[in-house]
């Protein structure tokens, strides 16, 4: 190693609030080489990509390219520099046509006119290498909104292709693709290669990653911990690295324990509380009302299909916690969703205390006794804007109207005032915007409206995404006690730590399927990642060698992109769940 | 409106536990400034004082009946213009004006001069704006057209139906039952339109602050996808905002008719955007799930002062007509707005 590497990042650090993405990672590859970035949900692999791609800037650390300082000031200048990226959430102008979108911002022109036939030559001969991908044609002309999501993500190959990138960052890139498609983007990937780009490579599927790359970086809390040569690493030691399985750095300890003492007491306020010490809950799932663990279950969900969803089947009982786990995107809120009565509903069936229900929108859903706490709070889980009472009020606010319609302030004030208590939420005045409470306290209005409907079923979607460790303590103790109040309780989390500490059982779900059902001794952190990336216990029949014939559905038509289709707010909750695995840079105001 | 030094509180920044209430607030007086009612309000009492200067006669009570008397018919229509606008999804209702106009058109035809038809006239008009508010719901909700487009149509559609209905000649004229109720039979020295007004006003504001539909309006224009999701039917209520605009502005052309006595096919057509003007100057804000009609009264009360200001200037007039006039009306509504917008941005 005496000449400096093609690509070199030290010493970053990324905060959004009091989240830390990354905490002083460094990076290096090598031009010509395909170099994989892997880690669980919120490692900080997508974080550090989007530092190099311009798209963050980081609280410290430098990018060298080439030995030469990037310090860009937007992906503007990064692109300048020879990096180009291929991001999961699409970037392309639906009304434009694929050539146009090509050569967007980098249109050739003459005398300060646009160049069309320069631009074709420039962005003709990428499509013309993918024509397989699009079934033969070659869609220049065609309308991007007109392509299916996977034709619509080989265009944004292209379009960062076109810009000639001495770096190439595909970020979850192959999603959205079908098999036919995935095999030459991978021949592409390898021409690329012999021509000296370095492509950086992030996925989902591991198996691709033995297949295409030749290097690997895992990350982890916000680090990197080791940089592997693919071929010599068998699949079990990169889980491993991923999962810090093996030997536990200190530093992951901190953080585990730390959550789980603080959810334990300290952070829950006095009343009738016990049930929040339970530290493990599942060790106590028996205990909340004396119920035996073999109750009948409170939700049954059969077979259950819908957009991103593909016949899930499970039961919750009364008082237990269900985790939903796996990879993110991979269909967990979109279940939940559609229980809710948000998302259409293709097949399958939903008892209810061994009454089948059938919600056609939240309000029904509502009515039978779900409650939804969505998966982002400011877009999905509240009115910023308006005050903390309206807010608190809103589900329930009928029931407390006189003939339906008249309001009491004093009975408004005193409901939110019971919840806000029972939850421990700060607050200035009720009649405060939203917008003015911290993260976590918004997180528990979003939370803490549903109490006054007394649902029975409370679906969860990563409650505890952005919000500090000691409010994520306190929202455990919230669900813990509704648990214990006898509600059914189905948990998504972006975390799998969160998932082994509050939950009784978790399903790892894949590609919209339940791939494993994880619980008791099993529930680890190791179990759930590598259950998570498809590879656990018995479908590991396929070894390493022949590694892409693990790649999982061959020809499946793929989802289209979360968001399309269903239109309307029904859409959101499918939008609000990009790759990224940082939480939003919870600023409440900063939209609106 | 100096109000650029807010200390807001990051949203982020942690907690502190020990203090029962959180986050702090900010002091009454820089509250009481930003309150575009309060604002609104003073500028209006600014206006009104600076007329009085200029000519005596302004200030008498009589003046101000009348002041108050042509404000209310524009208050009434703006009813449902605000509540439109506070339900979001860049609603916004432009065939208040032609909707006013229908309703006096066809209660005139009905009425003609006489009490016998008074309640008739009264449900048909009102049954018309109904019919009205139902296409404009409709077409914004089911087909989705935007509600600029949806409702600037339907004042085509609603002008053309006027002129196959009058043949461009209104007939009859208001009952005389109507007349009193507007400009006659004063009670405590104030006519009955102003009564009226403050009946109406008195129960929209109870409408917006203390029923489940107010607060779900709100949250459906703050938050149309957290009102979703928390089980609110969101079409439902946009559907009855629009619906009550129309009827709202039918009420206020009813109100027109019993001043003007006689109808005439443009009758409602300055109150188009006036009625927009006067809810955004009363804070209630176009992007929805802001504001409340207390606001909108007055604005449109200060939108009057403004205009009857202008007059008594007798600026204007001559060679140049009423074009002066309208110029300075404009440019001071755009300064009144632009400062709402700058102090909207200030506060994020």
């Amino acid at each position: 190693m005496d000449t400096p590497p093609f690509l070199r990042m030290s010493g970053v650090r990324k905060r959004y609030g009091g989240v830390t993405a990354l905490a002083g990672a460094d990076f290096e590859a090598e031009a010509g080489t395909v170099h994989a970035v892997l880690g669980p949900n919120g490692s900080g692999k997508s974080t550090l990509l989007k530092v190099l791609t311009g798209v963050v800037a980081p609280d410290a650390g430098e990018v060298l390219l080439e030995g030469r300082r990037l310090r860009p000031r937007g992906p503007r200048d990064t692109l300048a520099a020879g990096v180009s990226a291929v991001y999961q959430e699409l970037s392309l102008i639906e009304e434009f046509s694929v050539l146009d979108n090509l050569v967007l911002g980098v249109e050739p022109t003459r005398f300060g006119l646009r160049d069309t036939r320069a631009a074709r030559a420039r962005a003709l001969p990428w499509l013309e290498r993918f024509a397989p991908a699009f079934g033969g044609r070659v869609p220049a002309d065609e309308r991007a909104a007109d392509l299916d999501p996977g034709e619509r993500q080989i265009v944004e190959i292209c379009k960062a292709l076109v810009r000639e990138p001495r770096v190439l960052v595909l970020d979850e890139a192959t999603a959205s693709l079908r098999r036919a498609q995935v095999d030459v983007l991978f021949e592409v990937v390898g021409e690329l290669r012999e021509r000296g780009v370095l492509i950086l490579f992030i996925t989902h599927r591991l198996a691709e990653i033995l297949a295409l790359c030749d290097r690997a970086t895992v990350m982890r809390n916000g680090a990197d911990v080791a940089t592997v040569t693919v071929g010599e690493t068998p699949e079990r030691e990169l889980v491993e690295l991923m999962s810090g399985g093996t030997p536990r750095t200190p530093e992951t300890d901190t953080g585990t324990t730390g959550t789980a003492a603080a959810g334990a007491g300290s952070a829950a306020p006095a009343g009738a509380r016990t049930d929040a010490s339970r530290v493990r809950p599942r060790a106590a799932a028996a205990a909340p009302g004396g119920e035996p663990a073999a109750a009948e279950p409170l939700l049954e969900v059969r077979d259950l299909s819908g957009d991103r969803v593909d016949g899930v089947s499970f039961q919750v009982r009364p008082g237990e916690v269900l985790g939903l786990g796996g990879l993110q995107g991979q269909g967990q809120s979109e279940l939940m969703a559609i229980l809710f009565g948000a998302r259409r509903r293709s097949g399958g069936t939903v008892l209810l205390n061994g009454r089948p229900v059938h919600p056609r929108s939240p309000k029904q859903a509502v009515r039978a006794g779900f409650a939804y706490v969505p998966g982002n709070r400011g877009a999905q889980g509240l009115a910023l804007g308006r005050p903390i009472l309206e807010n608190f009020a809103l589900p329930s606010v009928g029931r407390r109207a006189g003939l339906g319609v008249a309001l009491s302030r004093r009975r408004e004030i005193a409901a939110a005032r019971a919840v806000a208590e029972r939850i421990g939420t700060r607050y200035g005045s009720l009649d405060d915007p939203v917008s003015t409470l911290s993260g976590g306290n918004q997180q528990k209005i979003v939370v803490g409206k549903w109490f006054p409907t007394e649902p029975v079923v409370v679906l969860m979607d990563d409650p505890a995404k952005g919000i500090d460790l000691r409010a994520k303590a306190e929202m455990f103790a919230v669900v813990a006690e509704l648990a214990a109040a006898g509600a059914a309780v189905v948990l998504g989390a972006s975390d799998d730590r969160e998932l082994v500490e509050v939950c009784d059982r978790v399903l790892v779900l894949f590609e919209g399927r339940v791939v494993d059902e994880v619980s008791g001794d099993r529930l680890t952190e190791d179990t759930l990642i590598a259950s998570s990336m498809h590879i656990a216990g018995r479908d590991t029949g396929t070894g390493h060698p022949e590694a892409t014939s693990a790649l999982p559905e061959p020809d499946r038509a793929p989802a289209p992109a979360a968001g399309t289709g269903t239109g309307g707010p029904a859409g959101a909750p499918g939008a609000a769940d990009g790759p990224a695995p940082e939480p939003a840079p919870s600023d409440p105001g900063g939209r609106a | 409106m100096t109000v650029s030094t807010a200390p807001e509180q990051a949203p982020d920044q942690p907690e502190r536990p020990d203090r029962p209430g959180a986050p702090a607030r900010p002091p009454l007086a820089r509250r009481l400034l930003r309150d575009p009612v309060v604002v609104s309000g003073a500028l209006a009492v600014l206006l009104w004082v600076v007329a009085a200067l200029y000519s005596p006669e302004f200030a008498s009570w009589g003046q101000v009946v009348t002041l108050l008397t042509v404000a209310s018919f524009l208050g009434v229509i703006a009813i449902g213009q605000t509540l439109v606008i506070i339900a979001g999804g860049e609603g916004i209702d432009l065939s208040v004006g032609a909707t006013a106009t229908l309703s006096a058109i066809v209660a005139s035809r009905f009425m003609d001069g006489s009490n016998e038809g008074f309640v008739v006239a009264v449900l048909l008009a009102l049954g018309a704006c109904c019919v009205v508010g139902v296409v404009n719901a409709v077409g914004v909700l089911v087909f989705r057209v935007p509600p600029l487009v949806m409702t600037l149509g339907m004042i085509a559609v609603v002008t053309g139906f006027i002129r196959l209905y009058t043949g461009g000649r209104p007939e009859g004229s208001a009952a005389p039952l109507l007349r009193t109720l507007v400009t006659g039979d004063t009670v405590a020295g104030i006519p009955g339109v102003l009564w009226l007004w403050l009946g109406l006003a008195v129960l929209v504001v109870w409408l917006l602050r203390r029923t489940s539909f107010g607060w779900r309006l709100y949250a459906v224009g703050g938050n149309p996808t957290t009102a979703y999701l928390s089980g609110v039917n969101t079409t439902a209520v946009r559907f009855s905002a629009y619906v009550l605009s129309s009827l709202f502005a039918g009420v206020g052309g009813m109100l027109l008719l019993g001043y003007a006595q006689n109808v005439y096919t443009s009758l409602g057509t300055d109150y188009m955007l006036n009625s927009v003007a006067a809810a955004v100057i009363g804070g209630t804000a176009l992007v929805g799930g802001v504001g409340g009609y207390l606001g909108t009264v007055i604005g449109a009360i200060l939108l009057t002062v403004l205009d009857s200001l202008l007059r008594i200037m007798q600026i204007g007039g001559g060679e140049w007509g009423d074009a002066p006039r309208q110029i300075i009306y404009g440019v001071v509504l755009i300064i009144v707005l632009t400062a709402y917008g700058r102090q909207k941005r200030l506060r994020q």
